[in-house]
Order: structure tokens, then C-alpha cells, then sequence
């Protein structure tokens, strides 16, 4: 099912690569990884089992773009081939916009190749689905080893309804993004005459008050931005929210009566930062573990060193936080921080923001301190004794 | 097959939206997702900079599948609401309708009560919001323009080379 997204202006199709286990489909995932410029493609995620068979389904986002005001995103999956991962292999072809088939070349390989594709058309018929009226692309993999079956005979076994097929070698390339541009085209199509079929026209007149997100006509009002990497898929949408949330504020504020909640809830934003950011570190290291690095070097520019989200006004808080009056107040230890440089030292150290604000106040001791040195400078000054 | 696609406008996310924002605030959760069952994200709220959200949107719309296969496996239809714990966050999902998703990311500053009591209202006011836009939909049956199609086959040229 195509999905069309006015809000963000996205249009999200999926792919689903097919076929019998060891045909190389996710070789093709790989491939087209690889080779995809970088801010098209987002991180594939490879569901595998430890011998790096697929167990679940891999997964691979590609944007290719704006295109009449609308990202054009496209999922690519791949279902695991082997016979008994059946019942997950058939959740994957949920909502599937169009399918490349990848067939084993082999000679030997070709009862498996029928299976799957019988197997295919049993899966999709359980979702309501007609393989014949789907977009399907057919790939004849793995051309490049000897014992291959010709093409003609394959095209008479496998391809008895005419769908488009390629021959391939998913190792080297050969053959992928032929296949990978055609069932683009086909899902395409499809969508487009699937619409055109329910609407008259493309452009329905009615409803001019909502006509702010139709397809046509978009483009003018589209700021000239290059298309959107995958990483950070449609970075207009967060500010909706800080602004919601910075109304929500202002007009909980001016009246005197509501002063207890706003109160509160400012309160509440300012221990929940901290903690926040705390809790970015878990984030970075499972990162670093499943993703690759170049990925983490982006998220690591994006973090910045003590926000704890981009655009976050945590250290505003904190800095806040750290003169209140309450803090002082209820600190027993105050004669007892001797060290000016120690507490200095750690008044700065802002990795930890919870374990200090846990202790008991060594924030004092500085701001006492310096009152004190400013005190005796201006005595000092004046030549009072 | 075509009957089912997905077509959200501007006003339903912005209502969406506004309906998102108010829970996380209600359940002071970190961020929500709303997903489709086939794994688009529908829309996020909160604290969602630092994730992956199209990744993150797939695997939990293939995690809910596989346990509703699971599901059917122990006869019952569907499990309405799944819940990970983690160390530090936890993700509490649940159905929206027939075919969404609302994810819900929280840590130890709130309580899985509060979350699952939230989110079961919010789904309840997401579920009229989807009713009335199949039926929009419907009426309008908008989608993707003849031009569409042709210009990305030229883009595709450009980007797809070996």
C-alpha cells in the first residue's frame, strides 16, 4: 500500500524481495547499499540469524528525492528464503507495494525456485492479494557460476505470466539496479493508475480550505532544500511540537492564579532534562554496537557534547538550576568544602548533572567563596579595614 | 489492493499531533510513535531527534506482526498491547483501530500504568480521527499525479548507477 503523507509531503512505498533461501537477496539489499549515494539511503537493518542467514527480514530506506514537492521513499525488504521461516515470511509481505523475485540460476536450484514462487502466490493470496495484478520483477541470479540454467528455460518455468525479469549477478552488481529501477517504475505506475481509476482528475476540486497539502502546486511553496537525508527524515516536523509546547506555556503564565502549575511543570522540565541527558549515553553505545561507524560519527556531530537533543535548552536550565536559592538553603555542609579549586572543578564537571544533583550542596561553597574575595577586594579598594 | 493505501492530510496529523502531545505530557513519556501496520511511520512526538524512526518504525511494525502471529499460535486473535523493559527505557505498545500503531518510549520517571492509561485514551481519540479520514478519502480519492511517476523514472537514472 502506498502511503501518502500531506503532512510531510512523503510518498512510501514497499519493496519486498522474494525467493528461495541463498538466492541473494539480501546480496541485492547489500549491493544497493553500498553503492546508493549517501544521503539517499538511511541504515539497513539485517534481522540475521548468528550464521548470517535471514531470520526476520532485512531492511534498506531509500529517498530518491523530492519530486513534485514529495520525498519519494521506498522500503526495500527481503523475506528469509529458507522453507520453515514461512509464517515470518509471510508477515513481511504485508502491505507490499511491489516484488522483485530473485531465482537461483542453478540448474539443481530450480525445484526451490518454484516452491517459493508457488509459496509466493499462497502468502499474498492470504492477504487478499493477486500476484498477477501486482507489480512483480523477476531476477535470474547468480548468472556469473557454470552450471546455470538458460534463460529461455527459466523464462518457461518461472515466467509463464510475461513479468519483466533481468539477469543478475548480485555479487558484482551486474543486473540490480535495472531491476530495482523497473519495479520502481511499475509501483509507480501502478499507484498512479490505481488513482487515476478512483479520481476523475488528479486535482479534486473541493475542499479549497484544505488544498494546502495537495500534490499539485506544492512545489512553489517548498523551500529549495536538497532532498532529505534518510537519517533525519523530515526535520520539519519537530519544531510543531517545541512550539506547541512553548505556547502551552505562555499562556499558562501571565495569569497570577495559575502560577502553582506553572510552577510545576517548569519543575518538572528541569529535572526531567538532566535526566535526560543521562540517558543519552546508552543511546550512543548501542549504537556503536549495531550501527556502522559512519553513522556514529554523524549522530556524535549531532549530539554535541553536554545537550541532550539538538536544539535542547538544557544547560540553560541547568545554569538555572544551579543558582536557585532552595539549593543553598538546606546545605549542612557548608563550613566543611575548604577547597575552593576542588569545588570549582567540580561546579564545571557537568558530565554526571544527576550525581550532582544528588549531593548534598557543594555548589556553596564557590558562590560563597567569591562573595567573601569580592567583599575584602573592594575593602581592599576603598581602604577600609 | 489500492483501496487500502495510506493518505494522511496536514489536518489529521495536526490534530494528531496535538492529541500526541498532550499524552506525553499527561504520561511525561519521552516520545511516541505512530506507526502503520506495514511499517511506515504515520507521525512522532517528542524527543525522537536521536532515533532512527523509519528503522525504528519498520521493527516495531514487525514486531507487533510477529506477535500477533505468535498470538494466533496460542488462539488468541491479537495481542492488543506489548510492552519491552529495558534498563533505563522501555517501549509500550498498543493498536490503534485496525491498523496503527501507537508507540510509546518512557523511562523510570514515569510508571507503565500511567503510559498504558494514557495511551489506551489516546488511541480511543486517534481511532475517531482514522474513522472520519477513511472516509475523506473516500469522498476525495486523491493520489499521486501523472507527473509523478515520470519524473521519478528520470531521478532514478541519476541515482541508481553502478
Amino acid at each position: 500500500m502506498v502511503s501518502i503523507n500531506y503532512a510531510t509531503r512523503e510518498v512510501t512505498c514497499k519493496i519486498v524481495y522474494y525467493g528461495p533461501g541463498l538466492s541473494g537477496k539480501t546480496t541485492n539489499l547489500q549491493y544497493i547499499h553500498d553503492k546508493v549515494p549517501a544521503g539517499t539511503k538511511g541504515k539497513m537493518i539485517s534481522l540475521a540469524t548468528e550464521a548470517d542467514r535471514t531470520l526476520y527480514f532485512d531492511f534498506l530506506p531509500i529517498n530518491i528525492g523530492k519530486i513534485s514537492g514529495f520525498a519519494a521513499k521506498f522500503q526495500l525488504y527481503t523475506v528469509p528464503g529458507q522453507v520453515y521461516y514461512n509464517a515470518t515470511r509471510k508477515l513481511v509481505l504485508r502491505g507490499a507495494d511491489g516484488l522483485v523475485f530473485v531465482a537461483d540460476s542453478q540448474a539443481d536450484k530450480m525445484d526451490e525456485n518454484i516452491e517459493s514462487l508457488n509459496n509466493m502466490r499462497e502468502n499474498l493470496a492470504e492477504y487478499g492479494y493477486d500476484a498477477d495484478e501486482m507489480p512483480v520483477v523477476l531476477q535470474y541470479n547468480k548468472r556469473d557460476l557454470p552450471n546455470v540454467l538458460s534463460v529461455e528455460e527459466m523464462e518457461s518455468r518461472l515466467n509463464p505470466q510475461g513479468w519483466k525479469s533481468f539477469e543478475t549477478e548480485a555479487v558484482t552488481g551486474v543486473g540490480v539496479f535495472d531491476s530495482l529501477k523497473m519495479i520502481i517504475k511499475l509501483v509507480l505506475d501502478k499507484a498512479r493508475k490505481s488513482q487515476s481509476g478512483a479520481a476523475q482528475k488528479k486535482q479534486p476540486v473541493s475542499a479549497p480550505a484544505e488544498t494546502a497539502g495537495r500534490p499539485a502546486g506544492v512545489e512553489a511553496r517548498e523551500e529549495p532544500a536538497p532532498a532529505t537525508p534518510m537519517m533525519e527524515p523530515n526535520p520539519v516536523r519537530e519544531p510543531a511540537y517545541d512550539a506547541t509546547t512553548e505556547d502551552e506555556m505562555e499562556d499558562e503564565s501571565p495569569p497570577a492564579e495559575d502560577s502553582g502549575v506553572e510552577y510545576s511543570s517548569l519543575k518538572d522540565e528541569e529535572s526531567a532534562e538532566p535526566a535526560a541527558a543521562v540517558d543519552r549515553v546508552p543511546d550512543s553505545e548501542m549504537a556503536m554496537e549495531t550501527g556502522p561507524k559512519e553513522e556514529i560519527a554523524e549522530h556524535k556531530e549531532s549530539w554535541g557534547q553536554s545537550r541532550p537533543y539538538p536544539g535542547s535548552t538544557s544547560r540553560i536550565n541547568r545554569r538555572g538550576r544551579r543558582i536557585k536559592v532552595s539549593d543553598f538553603q538546606s546545605s549542612p555542609k557548608i563550613s566543611d568544602v575548604s577547597e575552593p579549586d576542588e569545588a570549582t572543578a567540580q561546579h564545571e564537571d557537568n558530565s554526571e548533572p544527576v550525581e550532582r544533583q544528588n549531593l548534598p550542596s557543594p555548589t556553596m561553597a564557590p558562590s560563597n567563596r567569591l562573595v567573601k574575595q569580592k567583599r575584602g577586594f573592594f575593602k581592599r579598594l576603598l581602604g577600609i579595614k | 489492493m489500492s483501496d487500502d493505501n495510506l493518505i494522511i492530510y496536514e489536518e489529521e496529523i495536526e490534530k494528531i499531533d496535538l492529541i500526541l502531545a498532550r499524552m506525553l505530557k499527561g504520561a511525561e513519556a519521552k516520545c511516541a510513535l505512530l506507526v502503520d501496520k506495514d511499517g511506515h511511520l504515520i507521525t512522532r512526538q517528542g524527543f525522537t531527534h536521536s532515533l532512527d524512526t523509519t528503522a525504528l518504525a519498520a521493527l516495531l511494525a514487525g514486531s507487533f506482526a510477529s506477535t500477533k502471529e505468535i498470538a494466533r499460535l496460542v488462539g488468541e486473535s491479537e495481542f492488543s498491547v506489548l510492552f519491552h523493559q529495558g534498563k533505563k527505557d522501555h517501549i509500550h505498545m498498543s493498536l490503534v483501530g485496525d491498523r496503527s500503531i501507537l508507540a510509546v518510549v518512557f523511562d523510570d520517571r514515569t510508571t507503565i500504568g500511567m503510559v498504558r492509561l494514557y495511551a489506551k485514551e489516546t488511541a480511543a481519540e486517534l481511532v475517531k480521527i482514522f474513522v472520519a479520514l477513511k472516509s475523506k478519502v473516500q469522498t476525495e480519492s486523491p493520489g499521486l499525479s501523472d507527473e509523478f511517476a515520470a519524473t521519478a523514472g528520470d531521478k532514478l537514472d541519476d541515482i541508481f548507477q553502478d
